[in-house]
Parts: structure tokens; C-alpha cells; sequence
């Protein structure tokens, strides 16, 4: 008996033992890839590390000091409220246009090959080469966009910098870009959808939006939140639109925290005080996306 | 057993290329080695010998011009020239990057004046003298002096950038004004306001950056009699000269717009726009065209002191103090501050700090607008130089760029960017 039992031992232990060493490779990359650098960060968001500075002088623990400078500097807090404004507003647009697109498409009869197409197109451009466009038809001098409200006697704007406008061309930019992104996932989703049940809602009496509601959005939900989820993460980390038509500013009312970061911390080569913002985004990032990865899950 | 055999390939394949790699790789790493002894470069006397230089430059005209000159140079040294062309702020952050290294991947990289505090503090750069190399007495004086340092000549200045006055010839003319009689601010903001009442816009200024704004507004300040540090590089905004300055740059920015770089130069030339601080880079006047640029002449109004206020945006060359090829690296430069080579890159956009390029009669009889360079050259000031130049530059910017826009008053914004480069400077 007792023989059996330590058999059995010995077999469950190589199981695990094999299991282990399955698993190791992974997660020796995964800590590799991952957790360095994530502790290597947080290491050096406590420090006055800088890349120039510190290869003479080394690199001093300063405790919460980056933390501190970074929540007592106004321009700091404006730019995490233009980074939610820009996420939220970004986000609802992107959803909503991308899943009227996927609707519209869904619903052709013919040309949906096509249409599919062109309605990808956006998404499929650089960011470069769709901030170089926009910023050639915003130019005040000689941009299609300011032509044709003067040839309508309509106000015309120097659109990246106003006040009044700058943040808007950014959503604006960042929707005509990405709701096709939002577009393709939601058309898979669509195309799941069993025709059946819209027959069903049809005999019982649904309206269009009664099927919209009770039939479409119900199919579709756990591709809703996917999109939701993945263009917060995106929107919130933006940079690269902003860094090419406005700089931050005007008057940093486009300045997100990656802006800030890169104009305060990594461009003039202060590591420490851009990772200690680093990790302030992260943490912000992950709270604003944690309901969804809750409904995602559930 | 065919997958057994088809295994042995394999095998066989992967050690015969790992193999060959290490091979190749021990090769290289001894020829790095030769390349970088002192009994190798004796032997070479610091000619190529197929050796491979890297350089890093900003892109653009810039690179272009260093370009076009290296064909000449490879073959006469018998080496190659592998171009890196980056961006201002990717420049600086590359060489910083590169400098944490034992051996260094640059060989020459370009410079901005401003960085030379930065650099020079943490070693970044070698002695130019120490590898055989020295500045000549036809450049330009006041462009030589940040590139020593306690005797050590850390940099060569390769293209002369300077602030000059970007303007529009007919809205000029519509004032009333010849571009060689714009004699003061005063005489800018009347053409500007002219040029409003026409219909047109007056001054455009480069808002879209903490560093434009900053040393767009720079030649105004100069002109007031004042500066952004004193002597010992401590902050000096909220001084009279400065709110003087910036009242007066705010009705001046009235007249006019905001604009990027391709912008206030498509303004200038089409006339939808009158004037801008601009860089000899950016646009080649003619007798037919109908933008020019003259160099600003540092009086406020008439009677009053003439300051020096072009800001100098020179764009130095240096050799890294890692180089694996500094004897070489000495020569580029030595060769491409040759005065020789220097007056040849003017014909496709150079712009030398040489008395013998700027004030050549061939040159002067196809490009006039090089003798307003070289009085701007002259008469030019470098910003200031310090360690901390690139936040100072970002802090000043953030306010000036909310005064410019409304967001603070005069008083309150310079006032707030005291405090803060105050903070800074410690």
C-alpha cells in the first residue's frame, strides 16, 4: 500500500517537475522582457538618474521627489486632464462612428468587398504620413480646408494654433484615423451574428432600433468592450500626433502626458523624473481600463 | 530515418553558419582592435585604409551639404562614410545614448551650440587639437567662442545659422520701406501693421515648439538691451528689458499668426504674410524672388542703442571622445572646414563661417544675400551656455507660449518663469 502511494507521489512530482520545465522557457523570457525592465523602472522613478550626467556622477535615491515635482507642476496635471478629456471623447467617437461604418457595411447587399476596403484605408496610413496630410490641409496658407469656408464666407482658423481649435483637430485626426480600426472588429463580430434571430425579432414585431437593441448589441457586446478597451490603452497613450502638429501647445492645452513626459523628461535626457511619470500613466491607464477588462472577463 | 537525416543537415547547416559568423565576427572585432591602436594609426598616418567611418548629422540641408562633399573625401582617404541623418532632438539623444559606450558607434557628429555645455561637462566630445586640428583665423571670431573650453577645442563650426528677418519685398515696399531701410522694431512693427491694414498678415512667429518660441523671441529681447541669464548664468525674465521686449513682441505677434516652419516661409514668399525670424537655411532669396531676408539690426527704436541680436543656431561638428576612428574623424573634419571645400558647398545650400566664403566677389555676384549673413555672423550671439539650457529653454517656452496666447499676463507669466528657472538653476 504504502509502496502504491509513494509511486503515485513520485509520478504526481515528475508530472509537476515536467510541467515546470515546460513553463520555464516562457517565463524566463516573460521576466526577461517583462519584469526587468518594469522593476528597472520603478528602480530608477525614485532616483535623479540622468543618462548624460549619471555615467559621471552616478545616481542618487532621491525617495518621492520625482513623484512630488511631477504632481506640484500644474502643466503636469493639465496635461493628465487634456490625456482623460482626449481618451473619453476619442474613444465614444471612434466606437460610435466605427460601429455605424460596420452597420452600414454589414447591411450592403453588394460592394461590401469594397467598401470594406476604402473604409480601411485611414487606418492603414503611417501616423507620420496621416499627421502630414491633416497638417497640409488645416495650413493657414495654402490648406484645402480654410479654401473652401473662405469660398463659403465662413470663418477660417490657424486650426493647430488656436486655443479654440487645436484639441478638437487632434480627436478630430485621431477618429478619422482609428474608427476603422474599431470598423473591422465589429464587422467580424456582425458577421457571427446568427440571421436567425433577426428573423425571429422581425416575425415578433422588432423595429430596426428594437433589433439593434435586443438582438445586435447583446451578439456583439463582448467585441464592444474588446474595442473600448483597446483604443482607452491606445488613446490614452498618444504621442506621436501631438508631438508632430502641435508640440503640446498651444498654451499646452494639447499636451498630453506623453508629451509632457518626453518635453520634460526624456528629451532632455532626465530618465528619472520621465519614468516616475512613466508609472503615473500606467497606473492612471489601468484604472481607466480595469472596467472593462472586469466586463471583458466576466 | 529520413528525419533523422534531415536532422543531421540541420545541424550541420547551423554549426557551419555559426562558424562562419564567429569567424567573421573575430575578424571584425580585430580589425576594431588594430584600427584602434596607437601602432595601427602610426601605420595608417590616420588614412582610410577601407576603413569604415560613422557620422551623425541633422537632416536636412545640413547633411546635405556634408553630403555631397564626402565622395572627394572617401576616395582621397581610401575609406567609406556611413551617414546617419537624424532629427535635432534624436541627434542629441543619440550622441548621449552613444557617449554611456566604451566604444563609441559615431565617429564625427553635428552639434548644436547650445548642447556644448552638456557635452563638454560630461566628456562626450575629444580635443580637436589633440588630434591635429585647429580653428583658422578666417572663421568668423564670435562663431569660435563655444567651441573651446579651458583651452580644449571641442567643436568646428560648420554651417553658419543665424536669425535673420525673413520678409515679403512687395508688402515691404507697400510700407513705404526698402528692405535695407528697415533700421528698427519700430520700423518691423510699422510695415506689419501696414501690412494688416492691407489685408495681409503682418509678423509670423513659430509657436509650435517651447524652443522656437523661445529663440524666435530671442533677437526682440536682444534688441531691449536684454537677456535670458547674466553674467554668473543666473535667470533674468522678469527685468524691465524683458517685459519691454515681450510688450512690444505682443503687438507685433497681433499683426500676424502662428505658423510652422513651412508655413512662415510659403507666407513670405506668396505675400499672405510679411515677416518672420527665419534661418539662412530655409530659403534662398534671388533677384526674382519675391521673399529676401535682411539681418536684424538690434536697435529698438531710432536713437537708441544697437545691440548684437542675431541668435546664433550654428551648427557645429565634433568627434566623439569614444570614436573607434579618431585620427580619421580629425581629418573629415579638418577637410570639411577646408576653406577650399567650405566656398564649393555654397552653390548647393552651404553657408560657411568664413570671411573668404561670405565675402567672395564670385559669391556675392550669385548670392547677395551672403554679405547680410556675414554681417549676422559677426554680430551674432550664441544661447547661453549652461548644462541645463535644454530645460531652461522648455520652461521659458511653456510661459512665453502662455503669455503669447492669453493664457497669463505679461507680469504673471515672466514672473512665474522666474520662480521656476530660478528652481532650476538652483
Amino acid at each position: 500500500m504504502k509502496n502504491t502511494s509513494d509511486k503515485l507521489l513520485t509520478a504526481k512530482a515528475q508530472k509537476k517537475r515536467f510541467a515546470y520545465s515546460m513553463v520555464s522557457p516562457t517565463i524566463i523570457v516573460l521576466l526577461i522582457m517583462t519584469a526587468y525592465p518594469l522593476i528597472f523602472t520603478i528602480f530608477y522613478s525614485f532616483t535623479d538618474y540622468n543618462l548624460l550626467k549619471s555615467a559621471k556622477r552616478g545616481v542618487e535615491f532621491i525617495g518621492l521627489e520625482n513623484y512630488i515635482d511631477l504632481f506640484k507642476d500644474a502643466y503636469f496635471r493639465q496635461a493628465i486632464w487634456n490625456t482623460v478629456k482626449f481618451t473619453i471623447l476619442a474613444m465614444v467617437f471612434e466606437m460610435l462612428i466605427g460601429f455605424i461604418m460596420a452597420l452600414f457595411v454589414n447591411s450592403l447587399k453588394i460592394g461590401q468587398k469594397i467598401m470594406r476596403t476604402l473604409l480601411l484605408l485611414p487606418y492603414l496610413l503611417p501616423t507620420v504620413t496621416v499627421a502630414l496630410i491633416w497638417r497640409m490641409m488645416l495650413s493657414p496658407n495654402y490648406g484645402i480646408v480654410n479654401q473652401v469656408l473662405t469660398a463659403l464666407h465662413l470663418p477660417v482658423f490657424n486650426w493647430f494654433s488656436d486655443v479654440r481649435t487645436a484639441f478638437g483637430m487632434l480627436v478630430l485626426i485621431d477618429v478619422w484615423q482609428t474608427a476603422p480600426f474599431v470598423f473591422l472588429l465589429l464587422y467580424a463580430a456582425l458577421q457571427g451574428v446568427d440571421g436567425a434571430q433577426y428573423e425571429a425579432a422581425k416575425i415578433d414585431g422588432a423595429n430596426a432600433f428594437q433589433r439593434l437593441r435586443y438582438v445586435t448589441i447583446p451578439n456583439i457586446k463582448g467585441s464592444l468592450a474588446l474595442c473600448a478597451l483597446l483604443r482607452t490603452i491606445d488613446s490614452f497613450r498618444l504621442f506621436d500626433k501631438v508631438n508632430l502638429l502641435t508640440g503640446g501647445g498651444p498654451a499646452n492645452t494639447t499636451a498630453t502626458i506623453t508629451q509632457y513626459l518626453y518635453n520634460y523628461g526624456i528629451k532632455n535626457l532626465n530618465f528619472g523624473f520621465g519614468t516616475a511619470g512613466a508609472l503615473v500613466m500606467t497606473i492612471l491607464v489601468l484604472i481607466l481600463s480595469s472596467f472593462y477588462i472586469k466586463r471583458a472577463m466576466g | 530515418m529520413k528525419k533523422r537525416l534531415v536532422a543531421v543537415l540541420m545541424a550541420a547547416a547551423m554549426a557551419a553558419t555559426m562558424t562562419a559568423c564567429g569567424g567573421s565576427g573575430s575578424s571584425d572585432s580585430a580589425a576594431d582592435t588594430s584600427a584602434s591602436s596607437g601602432e595601427a594609426e602610426e601605420s595608417t598616418e590616420a588614412s582610410g585604409d577601407g576603413e569604415e567611418l560613422s557620422i551623425v548629422l541633422r537632416g536636412g540641408t545640413y547633411a546635405d551639404v556634408i553630403k555631397a562633399c564626402l565622395p572627394a573625401f572617401e576616395e582621397e582617404h581610401n575609406c567609406t562614410v556611413e551617414v546617419m541623418e537624424l532629427s535635432e532632438d534624436d541627434l542629441k539623444q543619440n550622441i548621449a545614448l552613444d557617449a554611456l559606450n566604451a566604444e563609441g558607434s559615431y565617429d564625427m557628429c553635428m552639434v548644436d551650440g547650445s548642447w556644448m555645455a552638456e557635452f563638454t561637462e560630461n566628456e562626450v566630445l575629444a580635443d580637436l587639437k589633440e588630434l591635429g586640428y585647429d580653428l583658422d583665423d578666417d572663421i568668423i571670431e564670435a562663431t569660435k567662442t563655444i567651441c573651446y573650453s579651458d583651452d580644449k577645442l571641442y567643436l568646428a563650426p560648420y554651417y553658419g545659422n543665424v536669425t535673420v528677418l525673413l520678409l515679403n519685398k512687395a508688402n515691404v515696399e507697400e510700407a513705404g520701406y526698402a528692405t535695407n531701410e528697415i533700421n528698427t522694431l519700430d520700423d518691423i512693427l510699422t510695415i506689419c501693421k501696414t501690412a494688416q491694414e492691407n489685408g495681409k498678415k503682418g509678423f509670423i512667429y513659430r509657436g509650435d515648439t517651447a524652443n522656437n518660441l523661445v529663440v524666435d523671441f530671442m533677437p526682440i529681447l536682444l534688441s531691449y538691451g536684454g537677456w535670458v541669464v547674466d553674467d554668473n548664468n543666473q535667470p533674468t525674465v522678469n527685468t524691465p528689458e524683458f517685459q519691454a521686449a515681450m510688450e512690444y513682441y505682443l503687438e507685433l505677434i497681433a499683426t500676424g499668426d502662428a505658423e510652422v516652419k513651412d508655413d512662415l516661409i510659403a507666407s513670405c514668399d506668396t505675400g499672405a504674410g510679411t515677416m518672420g525670424v527665419g534661418w539662412p537655411g530655409w530659403y534662398t532669396p534671388t533677384e526674382d524672388s519675391a521673399a529676401d531676408y535682411v539681418a536684424i539690426t538690434g536697435v529698438a527704436s531710432e536713437g537708441d542703442e544697437a545691440y548684437n541680436a542675431n541668435v546664433y543656431g550654428i551648427w557645429t561638428i565634433g568627434v566623439p571622445a569614444n570614436s573607434q576612428h579618431k585620427e580619421l574623424a580629425a581629418e573629415l573634419v579638418a577637410y570639411l572646414m577646408d576653406a577650399d571645400v567650405q566656398l564649393d558647398t555654397v552653390s548647393i545650400g552651404g553657408v560657411p563661417c568664413r570671411y573668404s566664403s561670405l565675402q567672395n566677389e564670385d559669391v556675392l555676384a550669385e548670392y547677395p544675400q551672403y554679405e547680410v549673413v556675414c554681417q549676422a555672423l559677426e554680430g551674432g550671439v550664441y544661447r547661453p551656455v549652461m548644462a541645463e539650457w535644454g530645460e531652461f529653454c522648455t520652461i521659458l517656452g511653456a510661459e512665453l507660449d502662455n503669455i503669447v496666447n492669453g493664457v497669463s499676463s505679461v507680469e504673471d507669466g515672466l514672473q512665474a518663469a522666474q520662480e521656476k528657472l530660478e528652481d532650476l538653476v538652483g
